[in-house]
């Protein structure tokens, strides 16, 4: 066994699985380093549960191979595999008590009894769920099944602790309190996990990484905050967080700027990463909360980048105020951070849109 | 605050005493139950607490002057005649100054006209004596019944009456045991086999479905009989009568019914279970033994205890090929047929009862709601796992046999119905089939089967309305009272009916009318708990909807829910229709010159070894069923109704 510290605890090397005509996993070759904690996102359908069952050995890829450590278990069966499978309905054993359920693999394996009770003891204690070993399943809450079915994950010290949306059944307070404890545990013990989610403000709360996919496809792989400030495509763009996209053509270029023409009139703005030329039209992408707003009336003379526009919606959501905003033919959101402090704009009233210099854009 | 058992049953009372509608319908459903289940069951219990003593009494008028005489002269006379006659046990006597009055008292269930006979014959022995002093004489006959546990007595005392109850004790366990085995098999198979395994092992496993329950006595006969083609072939002395033939009889008929409920209770198993103890390392034979098996236990439990009432209820195997081994069902037949014992037959009965009845308490009230669901959200649609072979081979080892035998059995019956004599005259014939009498007995079948299906469903769909739907008193015990009259044997209901519709004025024995009512209510329990689970799905809302736009009550049912639940009423149709074509136990005792069933007919020929003529007409009936199982299909697909809601 490798325990070379640098190279990859997980490598999936142009992963292929299909069932019947539908392709649920293309071509998808990914790696990830130990003690982290990746999140496989995407809508319902886009692969990520096949591509996790994958990677734990309930599903077989037609092609490619999965490299667990520095060893190739395309072809080996779960139960020969150093992962653990937090499910969705959490599979606890109904006809087991928890403290039975969490020593199960222990048992399978033979170990000694004093060792699987202690073992589970200490398991028991990590979740927070002491004392509650000799209930069954049913007698426990959402949360506390979830606790269980944790522990018994985490029972067989797995690589590679694999969670199947494993907070959808919960209800929202839970879902975020158990997130949180999900994450301190992961850096606590220092575990790689995968987190499989189709809630985007989840993966961005909880992951180092993110593994954005659809349709069977990776769109793309980065950091919470690279992929909200850079997505690669339009579909990443509008599946993580709320996003204005504006068309444009390029005009001209002035050293590090260039002149765009959009709809709603000229921007000056930085260039950027990839070549561009003259008349290449572009996408770009802006968050709500990277739109300055100001009062139409108010602002004299040319001020750059500022787009006109008319509030026709402002919705108070508490700590943030979100206008929706007409201009021309297109609707723009805005979001106000201290909207108690910032003062609000009346619905009707006539506002002018600043943009940043620095705008997140892709070729079309 | 918890309400008593009294004040609740007050408040329900008061409640259906101010529905006139509901009470009347109420009192009907009750009236029925009690008359057609509870009254007959009860006659049986009666009657085996009773002995039957019958008694001949001689009175004679004397032409003597005194009494003196009159003893001297008579009474003794009669009396020392008397003695000598057989199965006496008591001779008293009253002398007045004219008259002679001797009761003759014989054994119990001692023959009636024996009795009288035997009297008769000696008094005219002495003829000679008395002519002189006698002006007259008559002889009367009378039966005197009295409450005794005498004929318990008798049961545990006399090795050739308790040893039936040990034999189909024996018989049940033995059967429930592999049944429950090969079914487990047959249904996991079929659920994790490969295509090619579990695809034939799904229709063999409910092919015996559509044969009357002892169809594979018949062709194991066939096969292994004293005349049977194996035995004909190797020349051996050994025959398959007795034992191994009623076990094996019993294995292929109840397997559907194992089958089937396992089958059911592995499905609706969490895939996820699985495969979470696959990822925590589990081998395939630890999945199966640690968590497959375990979380399926209580429902194989369930399946177990309804094969043993099966199983100790049957009556065609053992008649058939039971080799003159004593059977509780059975015997109590012969008790009947052969002895007029209706005393021991009811007291085989109550032994009868007893196991079921414990079998069916544990299954209505101790198993209920103890099975395994799925917690919490929904499973994840997992990929079908390729069964590992330490499981596959095994289990197919044991399925292969079971399927080859079925499929034989089947092809033995058809072989026999186109053969002059399987094996000695293989020449193609249809004479077998020219028999009129059989195909009368098929056509009071269809009538006596369409009968018992168009009652039994109605009467089992309102009354699960009533109980689900309404509040009426001792809801609880109704609902057992009906489900009774599936649990009680056959034989035991056939009895009860004897017993308890004998008598005027519902002197219904020997009417067809009884036999359909009799299979009617034997078979309430399959609308009833359709109905129970449709209406459980159905929003009460739709009701409160109809009654809301003025509907009565009355209305309501007819239009709203009864179209709802239509799938109940149908399968209740077809499970009664099906079961009232092959039936053989209850109705054998129902049974009327003229009203032959076609079950039952050939149960007959086929005692009598006119194997031929009973595969014929089993053949025919197998054909019937299958035929109006289609057009039921066929109806379905017209009507877009559910007709095969219940896996039929």
């Amino acid at each position: 066994m490798t325990m070379g510290g640098d190279s990859p605890i997980l490598e999936l090397r142009n992963i292929i699985k299909s069932f019947g005509s539908l392709v649920a996993v293309n071509h998808v070759s990914f790696s990830l380093d130990r003690g982290r904690l990746v999140t496989f996102l995407g809508p319902s359908g886009c692969g990520k549960t096949t591509l996790l069952r994958v990677v734990s050995g309930f599903a077989e890829p037609d092609e490619g191979e999965v490299i667990l450590d520095g060893q190739n278990v395309t072809r080996k069966p779960p139960n020969a595999r150093d992962t653990a499978m937090v499910f969705q309905n959490y599979a606890l054993f109904p006809h087991m008590t928890v403290a039975q359920n969490i020593g199960f693999g222990m048992k399978i394996r033979k170990k000694s009894r004093e060792e699987i009770d202690s073992e589970v003891k200490r398991l028991l204690a990590l979740v927070k769920m002491e004392g509650l070993g000799e209930r069954r399943p049913h007698e426990l809450s959402g949360g506390q099944q979830q606790r269980v079915a944790l522990a018994r994950a985490l029972s067989l010290h797995p690589k590679i602790l694999l969670l199947d949306e494993p907070l959808s059944n919960l209800d929202a307070n839970l879902r975020i309190n158990m997130r949180e404890e999900i994450r301190r545990l992961q850096r606590r013990l220092g575990l790689t996990i995968i987190f499989v989610t189709h809630d985007q403000e989840e993966a961005m709360s909880i992951s180092d990484l993110l593994v954005v996919m659809d349709q069977g496809v990776v769109k793309q792989i980065g950091s919470p905050t690279g992929i909200y400030e850079k997505p690669a495509d339009e579909f990443v763009a509008n599946f993580i967080g709320h996003i204005n996209f504006f068309s444009g053509e390029i005009v001209s270029f002035s050293g590090e700027e260039m002149n765009l023409q959009i709809a709603q009139g000229g921007l000056r703005v930085k260039r950027p990463s990839f070549p561009v030329s003259p008349n290449d039209k572009v996408k770009l992408v802006v968050r709500p909360e990277s739109i300055h707003l100001v009062d139409a009336g108010k602002e004299e003379g040319r001020v750059e980048n500022m787009i006109e526009g008319r509030i026709e919606v402002a919705m108070y959501i508490g700590s943030i105020i979100r206008y929706t905003i007409r201009c021309g033919e297109q609707i723009i959101y805005v979001d106000r951070s201290d909207p108690e402090h910032a003062g609000i704009f009346q619905e009707g009233s006539r506002v002018g849109l600043i943009l940043k210099k620095e705008i997140h854009m892709f070729k079309i | 605050m918890e309400k008593s058992f009294f004040q609740t049953l007050a408040k329900d009372t008061q409640f259906l005493l101010r529905n006139p509608g509901l009470l009347i319908t109420t009192s009907i459903a009750v009236i029925l139950l009690l008359f057609f289940i509870v009254f007959p069951i009860g006659a049986v219990l009666v009657k085996s607490f009773t002995v039957t003593f019958p008694f001949v009494t001689v009175s004679s008028l004397n032409n003597v002057s005194n009494k003196a005489d009159s003893e001297t002269m008579v009474t003794q006379k009669i009396l020392a005649s008397l003695k000598s006659i057989q199965g006496v046990t008591l001779l008293e006597a009253t002398t007045e100054e004219k008259r002679s009055v001797i009761i003759v008292t014989f054994q119990k269930n001692w023959d009636d006209l024996k009795c009288l006979n035997d009297v008769k014959r000696a008094l005219d022995r002495n003829k000679g004596d008395l002519s002189q002093v006698v002006e007259k004489i008559s002889i009367t006959l009378g039966r005197k019944t009295v409450n005794s546990l005498d004929t318990y007595i008798d049961f545990f005392s006399k090795k050739y009456y308790n040893r039936a109850l040990r034999n189909s004790l024996t018989l049940a366990v033995t059967s429930t045991i592999i049944i429950v085995f090969i079914s487990f098999i047959f249904a996991y198979l079929s659920l994790n086999g490969p295509p090619l395994v579990s695809a034939p092992l799904r229709i063999v496993g409910l092919l015996p479905l559509v044969a009357p329950p002892f169809i594979f006595s018949l062709s194991l006969i066939l096969i292994g009989g004293k005349q049977g083609v194996i035995t004909k072939a190797i020349h051996s002395q050994y025959h398959i009568y007795g034992w191994p033939g009623v076990i094996l009889a019993q294995i292929i008929t109840f397997l559907p019914l194992g089958y089937l409920m396992i089958e059911n209770v592995l499905r609706s198993l969490d895939p996820n279970l699985d495969e979470a103890a696959s990822d925590m390392g589990a081998s395939p034979l630890d999945i199966l033994f640690r968590i497959t098996i375990p979380l399926a236990a209580p429902g194989i439990l369930k399946a177990a205890l309804l094969v043993f009432i099966c199983s100790i209820a049957d009556f065609g195997n053992p008649m058939l090929i039971g080799g003159g081994i004593s059977f509780l069902s059975t015997d109590a037949y012969l008790l009947w047929t052969s002895e007029n014992n209706l005393e021991m037959a009811a007291v085989f009965c109550m032994f009868l009862v007893i196991p079921s009845m414990i079998v069916f308490v544990v299954h209505e009230y101790i198993l209920k709601g103890k099975m395994y669901t799925t917690i919490g959200g929904k499973p994840q649609q997992a990929e079908k796992r390729k069964i590992s072979s330490k499981i596959f081979y095994p289990m197919l080892g044991f399925a292969t046999p079971v399927s080859l035998l079925i499929v034989v059995c089947f092809g033995m019956i058809f072989l026999g119905a186109f053969t002059k004599i399987l094996m000695i005259n293989n020449t193609f014939t249809l004479e077998h089939f020219e028999t009129p009498n059989g195909i009368r007995s098929l056509l009071s079948s269809l009538k006596f089967a369409l009968g018992a299906a168009a009652i039994a469903p109605i009467i089992g769909v309102t009354l699960s309305y009533i109980l689900v739907r309404k509040r009426i008193p001792l809801k609880k015990v109704i609902e057992s009272i009906a489900l009774l009259g599936f649990a009680v044997p056959g034989t035991v209901m056939g009895v009860g009916y004897i017993l308890f519709f004998n008598n005027p004025p519902l002197k219904l024995t020997g009417t067809f009318i009884i036999m359909i009512l009799n299979e009617a209510f034997r078979n309430l329990s399959v609308g009833l708990e359709a109905g129970v689970s449709k209406l459980h799905q159905l929003d009460v809302a739709i009701e409160e909807a109809a009654i809301d736009m003025g509907a009565s009550t009355f209305q309501t049912f007819t239009r709203i829910v009864l179209p709802l639940i239509s799938s109940a009423l149908i399968a209740g149709f077809i499970y009664t229709f099906m079961v009232g074509m092959i039936a053989v136990s209850a109705v054998i005792f129902l049974i009327s010159p003229g009203n032959y069933l076609a079950s039952i007919y050939i149960l007959n020929v086929a005692e009598e070894g006119f194997l031929g003529m009973a595969c014929a007409i089993s053949t025919m009936l197998i054909g019937v069923v299958l035929v109006c199982l289609g057009a039921l299909k066929m109806l379905s697909r017209y009507t877009k109704i559910a007709v095969f809601a219940r896996g039929y």
